[in-house]
């Protein structure tokens, strides 16, 4: 697919993500996911030595956030943060979106907050979809 | 707070009767006790405990199920928790109290709806932590705003992510029940392992778990079996870390009865109540000497009127 027709694939697919939140339509974070699959794809065809390859990058994982797919969202930052020739600047911008994705959820739940990390409940998600209830199929 | 869970590999051995009777017991007795029941699949706490959970006049109904829903996404202002949580009477002169968060106004359809919702919005293993983060967050608040002595939580029977997170995540003590059946033991067992090899949140310290032998019904096992079932746990104590504590057989539902009463004869305690009694002392440390007292006045009121 060309990077034209891409740009407005992902341009329409956020205005959707956008009307969608606004009317607080439940599928709404369906239509982040496929903005993130959408910048995914421009990210693949634009280096990341370009402003537009860095914009498709950051949008990817941003919209994985909004989607509510921590994983995606992380395991994306790590992939482009990876990236030969990705500017410190990028890393900092994928470092921050997570951190502030964190910062959201511990005042969601502030009595959690007081005693755990977000990080911690996170970590215990991650367990209990590898091994399941009690860890029996770990 | 200390957080005890009540949990069995399978059902049918008492254990929803056992946390509630423990639940009133302790109040009676001045503790504050605070009772979560996360059995979200077949919930009752509120028939053992007498609650009346109908919805209200403006059609919310009081429990976790409803809670969790309030604030799954996390809320501004989450609803006042006394607002979904029952006061369950206990003897006025004893200073203690009881407060119930039931699951929901189960078997209504109401609830059935709620829960289903809740399972749509709400994954525990999301791993951005969206399902987790309530969860601590109702145990956190339940800890800072009503600051109960106990939290007794009703885990589901069986191998389930909700019973798993009561168990290994949220409870400071284990109290895991089994009946004397191979597939009781085996299964108990094997849970009792995985949750000992958990590894703890920062804070935490290190997870008692209690086992119970409990034949809350009559006629369910053969001397044998009951003696295979024993030498099964003995075989493992080094790796369970507590002693089997047995419940024998005998009217679980008289004996919740008898202990809910302000006032008892303690002459009159049969063998069940004075296990259950045992078993107290073992759960709720800071009252095994009042406890205690009132086995004692059992055994003295019963060797005077011996001829």
């Amino acid at each position: 697919m060309n990077v034209d027709v891409l740009h407005t694939l992902v341009s329409g697919a956020i205005w959707r993500a956008e009307q969608l939140e606004e009317h607080q339509v439940g599928s709404a974070s369906l239509a982040w996911g496929e903005v993130s699959s959408l910048e995914e794809e421009l990210a693949t065809v634009l280096s990341v030595s370009l402003p537009e390859g860095r914009i498709a990058r950051r949008g990817a994982v941003r919209a994985a956030l909004k989607a509510r797919d921590y994983a995606r969202a992380h395991s994306l930052a790590e992939r482009y943060a990876a990236d030969e020739g990705a500017p410190e600047s990028l890393r900092a911008a994928f470092s921050s979106m997570l951190e502030d994705d964190a910062r959201t959820l511990a005042d969601q739940f502030h009595y959690a907050a007081k005693h755990h990390a977000v990080q911690e409940a996170r970590e215990l998600a991650r367990r209990l979809k590898r091994g399941g209830a009690f860890g029996l199929a770990a | 707070m200390e957080t005890l869970a009540f949990y069995s590999y399978k059902g049918g051995v008492g254990r929803s009767l056992f946390l509630a009777t423990a639940a009133r017991f302790l109040a009676s007795l001045g503790q504050r006790m605070v009772v979560l029941d996360l059995d979200f699949e077949a919930p009752g706490q509120h028939y053992k405990l007498g609650a009346e959970l109908s919805a209200d006049a403006e059609g919310r109904s009081r429990g976790a199920v409803p809670y969790l829903l309030a604030t799954a996404h996390g809320a501004a202002s989450p609803p006042p928790l006394i607002e979904h949580m029952v006061e369950v009477p206990v003897p006025a002169s004893s200073g203690g109290w009881l407060r119930l968060m039931p699951a929901g106004p189960a078997p209504e359809r109401a609830y059935w709806s709620a829960l289903k919702e809740l399972h749509e919005q709400i994954r525990f293993d999301d791993p951005s932590g969206q399902g987790m983060m309530p969860l601590l967050d109702l145990h956190a608040r339940i800890a800072e705003e009503l600051k109960p002595d106990y939290l007794l939580l009703d885990a589901r029977a069986g191998v389930t992510d909700l019973g798993g997170i009561a168990t290994t995540v949220l409870a400071d003590t284990v109290v895991c029940m089994s009946g004397s059946d191979g597939e009781s033991v085996d299964g108990m067992i094997a849970v009792v392992d995985a949750i000992k090899a958990t590894p703890r949140l920062q804070g935490q310290s290190q997870i008692r778990v209690v086992p119970v032998l409990a034949q809350a019904q009559l006629g369910t096992s053969d001397a044998e079996t009951e003696r295979n079932a024993r030498l099964a746990f003995l075989g493992n104590t080094a790796r369970i870390g507590h002693a089997l504590l047995s419940l024998p057989h005998g009217d679980a539902q008289q004996t919740a009865d008898r202990l809910a009463k302000a006032e008892w004869d303690a002459s009159e305690l049969s063998r069940l109540d004075k296990a259950y009694l045992r078993l107290f002392q073992e759960l709720f440390p800071p009252s095994s000497e009042r406890i205690q007292d009132l086995l004692e006045a059992g055994a003295r009121s019963r060797s005077t009127a011996a001829p």
